[in-house]
């Protein structure tokens, strides 16, 4: 399979997406068909691919947005199954609707290449994880926003707290999976585990803002508020280091940057 | 929250970010006056001193766990106040380009250490406050009941790598090797050109690289830019699927040579010489053309050469060029022998991400001759000592076990409050 392929497999992805969308508040029987119908339809998308490059197929931006919309969809869908939220579902299906759709109008160069530094039994592990716990971080920070509308009518929801509080844990752990595994495949490829690359300093400074939340939540005493905008905030440093480092005019020599 | 007095015990949120904002602004002082931090202060055994000191410490308190000193030392308000101040310090390092040498006359924020943060007080004073901090709260649960397995392996494992990345930078010794193909080589420049003698030497057997299909593109004949400009389409050469479109033109692959030499007046043939070059014949024919034919079609042979070989273009009109790209390089190989002082010898193939370790040292391929690509007559290594590594390693997996645990017990983890 191709990009080619990709022209109408997407929007067949992104068409059952928002079916089961707009299910969740309607017809909640007819969510479990289309999205796993959808994600089933990216997911062999990405696997012919994956055949037909004969390379994990994660090296460039639109590679990684693939898994991002995989993932997102995944993770919607069984945070959904879990905890009944319609909304959550619908932002989910939307956010991966969102992704896939840049891929439809954005073709960026693709290439049948990997650099041999990629060439890693760490590189798949190292990239998954981080698109999964991307995903999550991002369910998680639409919470907290969620949550910080229901403070402001007057009274949190301590269900809500326990569903944030969950998606944080689990998310951080994927993040922190993402860091080991990628500081253990540094050590075998460039001769150190940390070297404080523009990349890494933004993947420390990421991790820094989630520990600041959960050791927050630790005491009642601080102000729930202000607890709450950290996770917000840590989803900016988030997209930073994921798509805004190659920006930045620290990264000029950042071994990070690829495509 | 009520109001209760600041610096009265028990110190909470308000004294803690005090403290560390004072420690951040001191560290700053610091480099003012005294210029950066010189890591080689720590170097051993200075730091399995202030390690061991650490530790010392945090188990010596343990009995005073009681006492407000230990409590505010391994609580989380100071874990907070850490947490932002690295949020801070790291969030500096991520904006400003780091250097590797700071300029001795740079701008206030330059001699504030800004440019080179892991290297300034400030950094250096809320790291080594962080390994107290943390060092603390491990030992005084260590002797507590209660679920503790999960935050142990997430603090000590953080501790270890912490404590292995921080004071192993000291110990650190990291080199550059080039050797000549069917040469031995001991010898290294250090940062100030003097040369260094190793206690190992590499003889250099062989060193090939091998590359991926190149890419065809279309590109403007006066401006040298492939086209569309705006989105410039490439062409991945692949036999399977040898018809593409690129910029108004249908190209179909005929033969494809990953080694090919120059025969004849415009032709190429297979040859595994290391001056070979990739060709490939194709066809092109315009799809904006009208008339009853389509557009114009031309055929003939496209390489991108090399230092040895030249450039050849397909001529499409008067304005359009098919060429082909650069290669990139798929895999860059090093056969080696490797002799230490102590007598190991080691026959070993060297790639990227296929390091050598021998004699606590690990050996990297770094370079080559990048003019000559597979011509290279020599292969450059990167040397790396960490006597250090083995601790940060067991830490990342004591963490990772510990970021699993995250993930099956979610907020769960937390232990119990």
């Amino acid at each position: 399979m191709t990009w080619q392929h990709f022209n109408w497999l997407a929007p067949l992805a992104i068409a059952l997406w928002l079916l089961a969308a707009w299910s969740a508040f309607r017809h909640k029987k007819a969510v479990d068909v289309f999205m796993i119908a959808g994600i089933l339809v990216l997911g062999a998308f990405i696997a012919g691919f994956w055949l037909n490059v004969q390379r994990p197929p994660m090296r460039t931006m639109g590679e990684t947005r693939l898994w991002y919309s995989f993932f997102l969809s995944g993770a919607g869908y069984l945070a959904y199954r879990r905890w009944g939220y319609p909304w959550l579902l619908a932002f989910s299906c939307l956010m991966a609707g969102m992704f896939a759709a840049i891929n439809l109008f954005k073709p960026e160069i693709h290439s049948i290449a990997l650099m041999p530094a990629l060439q890693s039994y760490f590189f798949v592990p190292h990239v998954t994880v981080y698109m999964l716990s991307y995903s999550i971080l991002a369910v998680a920070t639409l919470a907290s926003l969620l949550q910080l509308r229901k403070i402001g009518r007057g009274k949190s929801d301590p269900k809500l707290y326990d569903f944030l509080d969950n998606l944080v844990h689990i998310g951080l752990g994927f993040l922190m999976l993402g860091l080991i595994s990628g500081a253990a495949w540094a050590k075998e490829a460039w001769g150190h585990y940390w070297s404080w690359d523009p990349k890494e300093t933004w993947a420390f400074i990421t991790a820094a803002a989630y520990l600041l939340y959960l050791h927050l939540r630790l005491r009642p005493t601080v102000s729930p508020r202000l607890t709450l905008w950290t996770l917000p905030l840590a989803f900016a440093l988030l997209m930073i280091t994921w798509l805004g480092v190659s920006l930045l005019p620290s990264a000029a020599g950042s071994v990070h940057i690829y495509s | 929250m009520d109001k209760k007095l600041l610096w009265r015990s028990p110190w909470g949120y308000r004294e803690s970010l005090i403290i560390v904002a004072a420690l951040t602004v001191g560290g700053w002082l610091m480099q003012l006056i005294a210029g950066p931090f010189n890591f080689y202060l720590l170097h051993r055994p200075v730091n399995y001193a202030v390690g061991g000191l650490i530790i010392l410490l945090a188990f010596a308190a343990v009995p005073l766990r009681n006492r407000p000193l230990v409590k505010w030392l391994s609580g989380g308000p100071l874990a907070v106040s850490l947490l932002a101040a690295l949020l801070v310090l790291s969030l500096i390092m991520g904006l400003t380009p780091q250097m590797q040498k700071q300029p001795p006359h740079g701008d206030f924020f330059v001699r504030l250490g800004f440019t080179q943060v892991t290297d300034s007080w400030a950094f250096v004073l809320v790291y080594g406050l962080t390994l107290l901090s943390l060092a603390m709260v491990i030992a005084r649960r260590l002797f507590r009941p209660g679920r503790r397995v999960l935050f142990f392996l997430n603090h000590a494992g953080l501790w270890l790598v912490l404590a292995a990345g921080g004071f192993g930078a000291a110990d650190r010794e990291r080199h550059v090797m080039h050797v000549t193909e069917g040469q031995v080589e001991w010898r290294v420049y250090a940062e100030d050109k003097q040369v260094l003698e190793l206690p190992l030497a590499i003889r250099l057997d062989d060193f090939d690289m091998t590359e991926y299909p190149a890419r065809l593109a279309v590109i403007d004949r006066t401006s040298g830019r492939p086209l569309p400009e705006s989105n410039p389409h490439f062409f991945q050469i692949d036999m399977e699927q040898p018809e593409g479109r690129l910029a108004g033109w249908e190209v179909t692959l005929q033969e494809y040579l990953p080694q090919a030499v120059t025969a004849g007046a415009e032709g190429y043939q297979a040859s595994p010489m290391p001056a070979a070059t990739q060709a490939v014949r194709v066809i092109a024919r315009e799809t904006s053309g009208s008339g009853a034919g389509g557009g114009a079609i031309r055929q003939g042979w496209v390489s991108g050469g090399n230092r040895f070989l030249p450039v050849s273009p397909l001529m499409l009109d008067d304005h359009h060029v098919l060429v082909m790209t650069q290669p990139e390089p798929r895999s860059f190989t090093s056969k080696v022998k490797v002799f230490t002082q102590a007598g190991q010898e080691r026959e070993a193939v060297i790639e990227v991400n296929k390091p050598l370790s021998i004699g606590g040292w690990m050996i990297y391929q770094f370079g080559y001759d990048n003019q000559s690509g597979r011509m290279s007559n020599y292969s450059s290594f990167e040397l790396v000592y960490d006597p250090w590594l083995y601790p940060a390693l067991a830490g990342m997996l004591m963490w990772a076990l510990g970021s699993l645990g995250l993930i099956y017990r979610g907020r769960g983890a937390g232990g119990e409050k």
